[in-house]
């Protein structure tokens, strides 16, 4: 058993690309679920919304990738609106419920035949990333070339992936820890202790969630982007309900209502869940039998490793609800 | 439970300016988008072969694809000049697989002598199809070749439309039938209970593997729903029970259910795998004409068989001493508590009745179309769609608008929306019902705080 491998695998995903754009879309998620305690359980559809903005402007509209981050802030601006007005008034569930179904009703419009021609339907979109990519060529960063020491090797193109999305962790993260300091996130938080404590100081909470929600949404269309830039590619399939729930799972394993957390979670989620996968698929080189019972065998281990990060979820929310830099009293609020 | 259930509108008219703008804004973009539509091209290095796929897409009585393979068909791969690269003959999961030297050009053709009998192509699966260089995504490049009933006989609209009717009344019952336990939940706990949709993937799953094992769909059935039953009495008493006496918060627990649904839905897929499978007995049923509708015998009697339980459920909660209690409880929890009845005791009761009739609507489902790893998920969002707009919480509301949603997704069809969307037209219910009445058809305006 090469336990060295499995290791420098986990380390590697740790600060990969996934753990990259995880951490964007917590990083909006937490603006909307841990500030605000709007329940977005369709962060998914924001990020497709990003991706899908990026990934069309080439290949079906024929203009510059560029254009591809307006497109996508709009999208994801109108999915905003679009959720947060029937629902903002409303208790905190109704929220949820139009968010996961919007983010998956999203999805499938995407992927349809009837779509196919704006969207690519299940094969999705491509050839959209070159102008890209040659930024980085362009700083020197040479695509098949390795850089870099130790483990820590990657090739030019990888590289230049990792620096891009990396760099917008970091600016989002400080933009949202500076306004989170600010008065207006001093509202938002408020409204997620006592909403009608706000609304008797004169706010129109209903105003400030939408823009919680928006802007949350916005930095998720951020992580979709860098999705399909890094990828090179944007698959309907990537946005599924679980997406959703494996943020959330990172940023509330990170901890809720905390800039870090929502940063170092997700890294954490994908470093265990490589961990996780590399060692079961060392243990289970042959099938595991009991009998004729086969239990476990080596194409079921994708599978397997997801539904513990599913009981990790569970787990972590009745024993550790905070996460590991939370503050559990952030984590009390009720939804309304 | 004393918090207001639905919250304050200060200014109703703004939100609902703004959805439609939303609304504008989306359909203008999309609307854009294809009129700017051009085709993609990009060639790439390396290429190796072009993997040939023939699946059955007969469709069951509601319209879904089977997609079981056809073994056995011989098929032609051609390059662009016309020569011949390969011919080869599917194996027993339907597929062939012809190496190509290069990524290029070349047609895929299809011996339609060699189907079976009784199958025919698709109307819109050609048989000869282009493989161009551009559309090698990887180094395999699929291709797929989909047989239907030759559909010989075109249907009238009169009779189309009762049978969507039909199939829309059987889906509106089992939704309606899942959906109590989901509602009655919400209304007594507070708790959005996102696992609800694999309650029921796991009443049809336990059916399955008896049924598998050879025990009879009919006595497979009543076991599976009894083990849904003791699966929402365990979920209550060793996981929501105790999560509400250590006073987790619902935010939390909500989250808890996330995770849950995650977790029992890879299981499922783990032991099950990924495709659907049909039960062993009463498969393979041809329709009978009644009326202007064709239905199978075995359809008639799910759709009988769940009227029915419905009609009991609603009979129960009207009539009986639990019934009454049940719906006390979910109307306010501390009046009903203080008027003696033991509150506990009746979640406990809901736990219990919405997991077994989960797994009934599960295993009709299964029945209805087939069984996957997947079912209840995808009917998760059609319930909440339902209990919405029958009003959240109440129990008559589940029953009303679960049917009313099943009825509505089914018949969307008939008005233009694609199959694979028919979901969508739920979503927009759910919206709509949101803005102009949020508190559902049967819910109570007084519940507005």
């Amino acid at each position: 058993m090469d336990i060295g491998a499995v290791l420098e695998n986990a380390i590697l995903q740790f600060i990969g690309l996934n753990a990259c754009y995880y951490a964007i879309a917590a990083i909006g998620l937490n603006v909307q679920f841990g500030y605000t305690g709007l329940l977005n359980f369709g962060q998914a559809g924001f990020m497709a919304a990003g991706a899908y903005g990026v990934g069309m402007t080439v290949s079906i509209m024929s203009i510059s990738v560029w254009w591809g981050i307006g497109l996508g802030l709009l999208y994801s601006v109108a999915l905003g609106l679009l959720m947060g007005a029937p629902t903002l008034r409303l208790r905190a569930d109704y929220l949820a419920i139009v968010t996961i179904a919007s983010a998956e009703i999203v999805r499938l419009v995407v992927r349809s035949v009837k779509f196919k021609g704006q969207f690519g339907g299940t094969d999705g979109l491509r050839n959209f990333a070159q102008a890209f990519q040659q930024v980085g060529i362009d700083l020197g960063l040479q695509p098949a070339q390795d850089y870099g020491w130790w483990i820590f090797t990657f090739s030019g193109r990888n590289l230049w992936n990792l620096i891009v999305g990396w760099s917008l962790v970091a600016i989002f993260g400080v933009i949202v820890w500076r306004l989170m300091k600010s008065p207006w996130g001093r509202v938002l938080k408020a409204i997620r202790e006592d909403e009608d404590a706000v609304r008797s100081l004169g706010k129109s909470v209903f105003s400030y969630k939408m823009q919680a929600l928006v802007f949350g949404g916005v930095i998720g269309a951020f992580a979709g982007m860098m999705l399909a830039l890094g990828n090179a590619s944007v698959q309907p399939d990537n946005f599924s309900r679980d997406l959703t729930f494996f943020v959330l799972t990172g940023l509330v394993l990170g901890g809720v209502a905390k800039v870090t957390g929502s940063i170092v979670g997700p890294m954490l989620f994908w470093g265990f869940y490589s961990f996780l996968d590399g060692l079961l698929r060392e243990l289970v080189d042959k099938p595991v039998r009991i009998g004729d019972f086969t239990l476990l065998q080596s194409t079921d281990i994708g599978v397997v490793v997801f539904m513990i990060m599913g009981i990790l979820l569970v787990l972590l929310m009745v024993y550790r609800p905070q996460g590991l830099f939370g503050n559990r009293k952030e984590m009390a609020f009720e939804g309304r | 439970m004393t918090q207001p259930v639905v919250g304050t509108s200060n200014h109703p008219t703004c939100g609902r300016r703004i959805v439609i703008v939303a609304f504008g804004l989306f359909l203008g973009l999309f609307g854009a988008l294809g009129a700017l539509l051009t085709p993609p091209g990009m060639a790439s290095a390396e290429g190796e072969s072009i993997q040939v796929q023939v699946k059955d897409q007969r469709r069951t009585a509601s319209g879904r694809a089977d997609n079981q393979p056809v073994a056995g068909v011989s098929v032609t791969v051609v390059d662009a000049s016309g020569v011949e690269i390969a011919s080869v003959v599917t194996d027993e999961n339907g597929v062939a697989l012809v190496a190509v030297p290069a990524k290029a050009d070349y047609v895929v053709k299809i011996d339609v002598d060699t189907l079976p009998d009784g199958l025919a192509l698709s109307a819109d699966t050609p048989a000869e199809q282009t493989v161009t260089q551009d559309s090698f995504v990887t180094s395999k490049r699929i291709v797929n070749f989909f047989t239907g009933e030759s559909q010989s006989e075109e249907l009238s609209d009169a009779e189309r439309i009762s049978q969507r009717f039909a199939d829309g009344i059987r889906l509106g019952l089992i939704i309606a039938m899942c959906s109590v336990g989901l509602s009655l939940i919400f209304g007594t706990t507070g708790l959005t209970n996102f696992a609800h949709g694999e309650m029921v993937t796991f009443g049809a799953m336990i059916a399955y593997f008896l049924n598998d094992r050879g025990i009879h769909i009919l006595l497979a059935a009543p076991i599976a729903i009894a083990a849904g039953g003791l699966f929402g009495y365990s979920l209550d008493r060793f996981g929501f029970a105790r999560f509400r006496a250590r006073g987790i918060g619902l935010i939390s627990q909500m989250v808890i259910t996330l995770g849950m649904s995650i977790a029992l839905k890879n299981l499922f897929l783990w032991r099950f795998g990924g495709r659907d499978k049909p039960y062993l007995d009463y498969t393979n049923q041809v329709g009978s004409k009644i009326g202007p509708i064709t239905i199978t015998q075995r359809d008639l009697i799910v759709t009988i068989l769940a009227a029915v339980v419905l009609v009991s459920v609603a009979l129960t909660l009207q009539y009986t001493r639990l019934g009454k209690a049940t719906r006390a409880v979910s109307d306010n929890i501390d009046l009903a508590s203080s008027t003696g009845i033991d509150s506990a005791k009746v979640i406990r009761l809901i736990w219990i009745v919405g997991g077994a009739l989960a797994a009934m609507g599960g295993v009709f489902r299964g029945l209805d179309e087939q069984v996957s790893w997947d079912m209840g998920t995808s009917l998760l969002f059609l319930m909440f769609a339902g209990i919405t707009l029958g009003g959240l919480g109440s129990a008559y509301g589940a029953l009303v608008g679960g049917f009313v949603v099943g009825l509505l997704v089914e018949t969307s069809t008939l008005v233009g929306v694609p199959t694979e969307l028919k979901a969508a037209p739920a979503l927009v219910i759910l919206i709509l019902i949101l803005l102009v009445r949020p508190q559902g058809i049967l819910g109570r305006a007084q519940r507005v705080g």
